[in-house]
């Protein structure tokens, strides 16, 4: 690979950053290329070592991930100190194969690094997402019947609550229009207006603590369901601490 | 070497490789002035530059070398700023670890 090669491999693979920060990133690398000259071409390619692990750390900034040198190379003090080689380990970690002809601690090396490569997480939202519509549409009879019985249930909850209200409601009205009644009694029978307005007022006051307890108790219900609910719809993508 | 370079003294050391110029440095000279004192590879450098220029520790501006632009870093008095508190930093870091050292541990 020479350099033209490498800066055009470069900005394919920083094609989806924005173009102020590709174009940033080329320039520099087109400048390093240029400034080191075409004798140590060669040389700082090597050190570069790959298009991909040159973009990898440039997007691994910007995005504020981890980048992870060790990924590309080993430039450890072990491999300094000469107790392990880049290349047995680089040969360890891509093709295990080449290391079981080798001593016990190159396959060690081999399998660690392997291992570690498994230990990345392997889902997505995406693919998850994709895999909960796929098991809807084949499992429809079933996961409609239970869309209809979850959606039921939260109707039947919403309204036995909202009928809650309406009913308190309608005890301080009945209590209000008792009270009219009797007082409207007043002059043709006292006594008998006065015991009917008495009830119509507790009545009334009735009604009214109960609207007002139940309005309360909606105002805690229904917020905590709605909650409750998103949480059930998030749970799949982002685990159980949301 | 066998000491980790953590991000805060990369940046230190970069910093202070670019102030060392009054005119402004450029990349790959930086690159090799930083390669000589701590081992890093080439590909490492880019990232903190772009940072630094981001945080307004540094500013670049292009001038014409050879027939084409090159792009020049330079520290800013924010970066002067930061490269002082660095430089404070890291003598404290050292006395308290060369107490350790060489003062032996006095339990």
């Amino acid at each position: 690979m020479n350099r033209i090669e490498f800066m055009a491999e470069l900005e394919r693979l920083l094609a989806d950053m924005p173009e102020e920060e590709r174009q940033a990133a080329v320039q520099y690398y087109a400048d390093y290329f240029a400034d080191a000259g075409e004798a140590n071409e060669a040389e700082v390619i090597r050190e570069l070592g790959s298009p991909e692990k040159a973009a990898q750390s440039i997007k691994a900034d910007y995005y504020g991930t981890e980048f992870n040198e060790s990924e590309y190379e080993h430039k450890d003090y072990m491999e300094k100190y000469g107790q392990r080689s880049s290349n047995e380990r680089a040969g360890g970690r891509t093709d295990s194969g080449t290391g079981s002809g080798q001593g016990g601690t190159e396959n060690g090396a081999g399998s660690a690094a392997g291992g570690k490569e498994n230990d990345r997480p392997w889902t997505s939202n995406t693919l998850k997402l994709i895999l909960i519509i796929a098991i809807a549409v084949v499992l429809w009879p079933v996961t409609l019947g239970i869309a209809i019985t979850v959606f039921g249930i939260a109707a039947a909850v919403v309204c036995f609550f909202a009928v809650l209200v309406i009913a308190a409601v309608s005890i301080m009205i009945a209590g209000g229009v008792t009270v009219i009644v009797g007082l409207a009694f007043a002059i043709a029978v006292p006594p008998a207006a006065l015991v009917t307005a008495g009830i119509g007022i507790l009545l009334f006051v009735l009604g009214l603590i109960a609207t007002v307890g139940t309005v309360k108790l909606c105002i805690i219900v229904y917020p905590a369901m709605l909650r409750g609910f998103v949480n059930l719809c998030r749970r799949p993508f982002y685990g159980k601490a949301v | 070497m066998v000491f980790n370079t953590g991000a805060a003294l990369l940046d230190a050391i970069v910093l202070a490789v670019v102030s060392r110029e009054d005119e402004g440095t450029y990349g790959y000279k930086i690159t090799q002035d930083v390669r000589r004192v701590i081992d890093v590879s080439e590909s490492t450098l880019y990232p903190v530059l772009r940072r630094l220029q981001k945080d307004e520790c540094l500013e670049v501006y292009d001038r014409q070398f050879d027939g084409r632009n090159r792009r020049y870093y330079k520290v800013t008095s924010r970066g002067m700023a930061q490269l002082g508190l660095y430089k404070s930093e890291w003598k404290i870091y050292i006395q308290k670890i060369n107490e350790i050292f060489e003062g032996g541990v006095t339990a």
